[in-house]
């Protein structure tokens, strides 16, 4: 994101928006966007209403009031002046755009976001079958942000298992080996406001695998949410819980179920 | 996609949190979907959810919406949401989506043993099932517990550390309501998934006092 300087009146609105704090007041008494840290999620621009209003006039209402000792505190989510522009991203940092910022369709998937339908639709895609989990490993959530060294960092600490990584993911994609899950190193510096890296392992493997993440996770400088998913048995049970307990982990109580009414259901039997 | 799995709470919290969405499947049932998506949001409207939203048109809490307008705009392929507040709402809009044979992947994220008792009541047995193992890494990173819970409720991430505290701070300065807080928060939530009351409830009681500045709750 950047900052149009000649508009910005300092009001300081879009720093508590912004999801990696990256903006901040200049010396000038305008807003400034760290590019670095910035993950062109875009939350700025969107949650702040535009309202139009002149740069001087807002300048000059507020030096009035200061004559006053006065102050002026605008709603919360506004920019008075429209100050936020959004660039037209260049590769590759426009891949920052691609995985944080969930109104765009990401081209590798073909779907909104930083994911894959994953569970959502494994009634009808039959992409978890009998005797396998999913095990999705989201860098930077919730809300630290995650550089593509760090998610090189687990994805290599995985590919050493074997990890069958998910083809359709996105972060699959920007690995130069899958077999070894390094990570294109023209994209290394990049930030991203989260990223998945989504495999899929039998169930007894389970243990393994995040054993290998419970030792990497002290090498990175951001947070890791762990999803496992699995298809659930005729009578409704689901077994992954077993294999994620005998490996000496918590299962959390809420979690996401998928119904099962999507058609035509696949069959396992017809793969 | 892993949106809605990580929110965060105790189970009486999360006892009035459930999400209910839609997924198309590309090259299966996306193509041609619309109709679908839109009926489906019109079960869900009709039971009155907490929030509504399609990352593609929005959520209802952004300005000017209107909900009829607002499904007319859905088209085929992104995901729709709506958010429901108790197991006895859900148990209904799930009947109804059984019985209107959508053809599309319906989704719960919720308290996993109630979503299932939904089911079995339904007639249905769950396809298949996702847990969270939590947070992993630099936890020390993670900001307060409370912050943290309203931040989960967005699962893009697109509800700010900073703009929470700012909201707990506005709400203990009385320069807004807990309700209108919690609304400005669910805006910038893009596909719909926050719980506004939720976050409301816990705006509220931080109002109180009844959350110590450590994040635990008085009454632990």
């Amino acid at each position: 994101m950047e900052i149009d300087k000649e508009k910005c009146v300092g009001c300081g609105n879009c720093h508590a928006v912004c999801t990696m704090g990256a903006i901040s007041l200049d010396e000038d008494g305008k807003s400034v966007v760290n590019q670095d840290q910035c993950v062109e999620c875009s939350v700025c621009y969107r949650f702040l209403k535009d309202e139009r209003y002149w740069p001087w006039m807002v300048r000059a209402i507020r030096r009035v009031l200061s004559v006053f000792r006065l102050g002026y505190l605008a709603d919360v989510d506004v920019c008075p002046t429209g100050a936020l522009t959004p660039p037209v991203l260049e590769w590759p940092r426009s891949l920052r755009g691609m995985f944080s910022d969930p109104t765009i369709v990401h081209p590798g998937t073909g779907i909104y976001g930083r994911g894959t339908e994953e569970i959502k639709s494994n009634d009808v895609t039959g992409r978890l079958r009998k005797g396998e989990a999913g095990l999705v490993v989201e860098m930077g959530r919730p809300g630290i942000g995650a550089f593509l060294w760090d998610i090189e960092k687990v994805a290599i600490a995985l590919a050493r298992l074997n990890a069958d990584f998910e083809t359709k993911n996105p972060v699959t994609q920007l690995m130069a080996d899958t077999r070894t899950g390094k990570i294109k190193d023209e994209v290394l510096n990049e930030k991203v406001l989260s990223a998945i890296i989504e495999i899929k392992v039998k169930l007894e493997k389970i243990p393994d695998f995040l054993q290998a993440l419970a030792k990497v996770q002290k090498e990175v400088d951001t947070v890791i949410s762990v999803g496992v998913a699995s298809r659930c048995l005729p009578d409704g049970s689901i077994p992954h819980e077993e294999w994620v307990r005998k490996a000496g982990y918590t299962l959390s109580l809420n979690g996401k179920t998928n119904l099962g009414l999507g058609r035509p259901l696949f069959k396992e039997t017809e793969a | 996609m892993t949106n809605t799995l990580h929110r965060q709470g105790k189970a009486e919290n999360l006892k009035k949190d459930y999400v209910v969405f839609m997924t198309t499947a590309a090259g299966i049932n996306r193509e041609g979907s619309a109709p679908e998506i839109q009926e489906f949001m019109r079960i869900c409207h009709k039971y009155h959810p907490i929030n509504m939203g399609n990352v593609k048109v929005g959520n209802i809490y952004q300005d000017g919406v209107e909900v009829e307008e607002f499904i007319a705009k859905l088209g085929e392929g992104a995901g729709s949401t709506a958010v429901f507040t108790d197991l006895d709402t859900v148990q209904k809009v799930v009947e109804e989506l059984i019985q209107a044979d959508l053809g599309i992947s319906i989704n719960i994220s919720g308290l996993l043993d109630e979503v299932q008792d939904c089911c079995r009541k339904a007639g249905i047995t769950r396809h298949s099932a996702e847990h969270s193992l939590g947070f992993w890494g630099a936890k020390e990173r993670l900001p307060e517990r409370e912050t943290l819970e309203i931040n989960t409720l967005c699962g893009h991430g697109m509800v700010s550390f900073n703009l929470i505290r700012k909201m707990i701070e506005y709400v203990k300065l009385r320069r807004l309501t807990p309700k209108k807080a919690a609304r400005i928060l669910a805006k910038c939530c893009e596909c719909g998934v926050f719980n506004p009351e939720r976050a409301e409830k816990l705006l509220e009681k931080i109002k109180k006092g009844d959350v110590t500045p450590s994040g635990k709750s008085v009454e632990e």
